[in-house]
């Protein structure tokens, strides 16, 4: 009998649709990870990260007759973790950015925050910095936003990307361009 | 963030190729082109340069224990599981019916409804009469005290009608005298 972790995630995804619900469990195992990443890029906070993306599991295998296969299973999955997020940060008022003093107490969230390799007064120009990204990660129009993270920080490809967001190749590139634009803006600033 | 050095200008016209070079996303055609342009350009070096430094920094994650991934999946799993059992919790009422039992449901069903019309029908007062002991207080009160003005009416009206009735004998009485004056007179 074939190893369940050797399917692919089509195979898994047409296993389940027949009420073999325990295949979920070897997409959950595949896509915990990235799941969380992705949420936590958006939430900047552990447990919310945590929840959003097991709920996204719950949706996806609650909607998983509705997944039609004309895309990969990861990029239908990601637009639910990505929808939740956006969901939440507009429930939230983006409360979970307001949390970035919080993370910053906690050295466990971000280490590079403050790098004992370098000196004082560079730790703290070097916070400062990564406070600027945040803020501006934080009022960046969303588009924007979901592509760099997705791009920069989940390193799909920029055809993926466009799959997550339902949109174009071009628009990505330019919401790309525009978010690293202005991370650039916010740096510059710095001097 | 390791370094508080800020991104350095490119040439306005590469600034978004750069950006796409960088993340590998360019077509070899315009890889060569940003490649030659990149040879003789300081200023868009330094800028792929600062790309270089600082985007993979701002995408460092912190690594969690293997112990927070093996309780995610446990939990993850137990909660689908408990969904998929509210989705099906009648599932687990199919076994214990039997298949005669669903048209014997359907006919005893039928008949209680039969019956119910038939006996029920014209009877309707029995939930058309108002239950007086549910009504609150202050209704109450208010319904004494339009009883209370309807009656008020009632005797105002009563007070007239006395009122004519005693004021008919005087007309009587004065119309009598003035067939007694005509009849004197004449």
């Amino acid at each position: 009998m074939t190893n369940p972790d050797e399917l692919r995630d089509e195979q898994l995804v047409e296993l389940c649709r027949q009420g073999e619900r325990h295949y979920f469990d070897v997409l959950v195992r595949r896509y915990m990870e990235k799941a969380f990443r992705i949420a936590f890029d958006f939430t900047r906070n552990t447990e919310t990260a945590k929840d959003l993306s097991q709920d996204a599991f719950l949706r996806a295998f609650a909607n998983i007759n509705q997944f039609d296969g004309r895309s990969s299973f990861y990029t239908w999955f990601y637009r639910i973790v990505v929808n939740l997020c956006l969901d939440h940060a507009r429930r939230q008022h983006r409360v979970g950015w307001e949390s970035l003093d919080r993370i910053t107490e906690e050295p466990g969230e971000r280490k590079e925050l403050a790098d004992s390799t370098f000196a004082p007064d560079q730790q703290a120009i070097a916070s400062e910095a990564q406070r600027r990204v945040d803020q501006t990660l934080e009022t960046m129009p969303n588009k924007q936003r979901t592509a760099f993270l997705l791009r920069n920080h989940q390193g799909l490809s920029i055809a993926d990307v466009a799959k997550v967001m339902k949109t174009t190749e071009g628009t990505v590139r330019v919401y790309l361009h525009r978010a690293v634009a202005a991370l650039r803006q916010s740096l510059l600033e710095l001097v | 963030m390791k370094t508080p050095m800020p991104l350095q200008s490119a040439c306005k016209e590469f600034e978004e190729d750069l950006v796409l070079y960088y993340y590998g996303e360019t077509s070899e055609e315009e890889r060569g082109r940003v490649g030659q342009h990149l040879f003789g350009c300081s200023r868009c070096q330094g800028f792929l340069g600062d790309l270089q430094r600082l985007l993979p920094q701002m995408a460092r994650t912190e690594e969690l224990p293997q112990s927070f991934w093996d309780n995610y999946y446990r939990e993850t799993v137990a909660k689908l599981a408990q969904q998929d059992e509210r989705k099906h919790w009648w599932r687990a009422l199919i076994p214990s019916i039997k298949i005669w039992m669903v048209p014997a449901f359907g006919t005893v069903a039928m008949a209680v409804l039969v019956i119910g019309l038939l006996f029920g029908k014209g009877n309707l007062s029995s939930f058309t009469v108002r239950p007086t002991e549910k009504i609150p207080h202050e209704i109450l009160a208010d319904e004494n005290q339009l009883q209370f003005f309807e009656s008020m009416d009632l005797l105002e009206s009563l007070g007239k009608l006395e009122a004519q009735d005693e004021q008919k004998p005087e007309a009587v009485n004065t119309q009598s005298s003035r067939v007694k004056l005509q009849s004197g007179i004449a």
